[in-house]
């Protein structure tokens, strides 16, 4: 499962923050929505592909959290535990705009202000030729995964972002360890397709 | 169409999740299919695109606003909360955490909760709430209030105000309509079944004063 941010030595811990927050410290849940809040919204993004609806949905699982925390235990960490309220709140907005019909899934992309890949490549060890290209395939990989089916779309950010283990995606969707795999096969297939023009000139 | 197998292998392959003989005798399939090694590889160097390209965090727009917006629903969610409990308690009961022990000890800043909700007494209408004034007693207590219409709901905001434990039940009262009563310099304020509830005068030092009635 994703582990929690790191954490300075001088920094309150999860632990504590949890426990306040539990008592109805409404600052101490602040502090864990500002240490989470990237991360959450980059999984929802991710998922959703909608700046707008990403957002929202963000600040839903936060409000879920808040709501479940009396029943939080400390068996797991708080960030897995998060992690999973977004990652259900994300997937059942993701059915309900499938089973609504609303078409293809990619319809309602939005970019994200930052540019694709922006965040995640090296700044200034490029030359500006080869950043406009990173930003480029940054971008067209944002648009194939947009692309997705949900439950493709679904494995790929569970294993490619958040690095999960097939069992732990198994267990989270939830399914079979040879659907995790399955899936991610042809996630993986149909992400080559749309990207073929890259991979094969460069291969 | 690849056998279930072979697909689930290159899976494995590409994420690294073979041990050395799985690894070996793969590599050998690979040698002997160049068909799918080419595969294999597009496929591995799309995994490494992928994860250099969708960063596990990213920055929230208005990242401020989110915080806030999550404070401002979790606040009305206790509202709601306390609405709920308050249905079919009488005034005087609604009232009991006025002589609740720590009312004392949070500061005279807890007095401005009462002096915030005063409805717009022309219409009587809750939907159209009016914030006529704030009065903090304590000057390091900052009031902010947020009105939703929708949830027919005002939330009041004390920063700075000392810790309450959380095992204190809270709850506040529902104002319909206020009178002003300018010769008396007095504001009396009625709940939904029109008894008047609470009255706001001065004292003789001319400071808010708040009188419980009924």
């Amino acid at each position: 499962m994703p582990a929690s941010a790191s954490t300075d030595p001088g920094e309150v811990s999860d632990l504590d923050l949890v426990k306040r927050s539990q008592a109805g410290d409404t600052r101490a849940f602040d502090v864990l929505v500002t240490r989470y809040r990237g991360r959450i919204y980059a999984m929802t993004y991710h998922l959703i592909q909608n700046e707008t609806e990403a957002w929202d949905l963000a600040q839903e699982a936060f409000i879920k959290a808040w709501r479940a925390l009396p029943s939080f235990k400390h068996d797991a960490g708080f960030y897995t535990w998060l992690y999973r309220i977004a990652h259900n709140v994300s997937y059942d907005w993701l059915r309900k705009k499938k089973i609504q019909g609303d078409g293809e899934f990619d319809d309602e992309r939005t970019e994200h202000r930052v540019a694709a890949g922006a965040e995640a490549t090296p700044k200034g060890d490029l030359a500006p030729d080869a950043a406009m290209r990173n930003a480029e395939l940054g971008q067209r990989i944002q648009e194939a995964i947009a692309k997705l089916s949900p439950e493709h779309r679904q494995v790929i950010v569970l294993r490619e972002v958040e690095g999960l283990a097939y069992e732990e995606i198994a267990a989270l969707i939830p399914c079979s360890l040879g659907t995790v795999m399955s899936r991610l096969f042809y996630a993986r297939k149909k992400l080559q397709e749309q990207l073929h023009d890259v991979y094969e000139t460069s291969i | 169409m690849k056998h279930p197998s072979e697909e689930h292998n290159l899976i494995r392959w590409i994420d690294g999740e073979m041990n050395e003989t799985e690894r070996t005798a793969f590599e050998e399939h690979l040698k002997q299919d160049p068909a799918l090694a080419t595969e294999a590889r597009q496929m591995r160097a799309l995994s490494t695109s992928l994860r250099a390209h969708l960063p596990a965090e990213m920055p929230v727009p208005h990242a401020d606003f989110f915080n806030t917006q999550i404070e401002v629903r979790i606040s009305q969610m206790a509202l709601d909360d306390a609405r709920a409990k308050q249905t079919g308690t009488n005034w005087g009961a609604a009232l009991q955490w006025l002589r609740q022990p720590w009312f004392a000890l949070a500061g005279t800043a807890a007095l401005a909760v009462l002096g915030f909700f005063l409805l717009n007494p022309a219409t009587g209408d809750a939907s159209e709430s009016l914030i006529l004034s704030s009065y903090t007693p304590n000057t390091n207590v900052q009031a902010r209030t947020y009105h939703d219409n929708d949830a027919e709901a005002t939330v009041l905001m004390l920063d700075g105000l000392d810790a309450v434990p959380a095992e204190r039940k809270v709850s506040g009262i529902s104002i319909q309509r206020s009178e002003v009563e300018p010769e008396l310099a007095s504001t009396t304020m009625y709940d939904n079944h029109g008894t008047a509830v609470l009255m706001i005068s001065r004292d003789a030092f001319g400071n808010p004063m708040i009188t419980p009635r009924g």
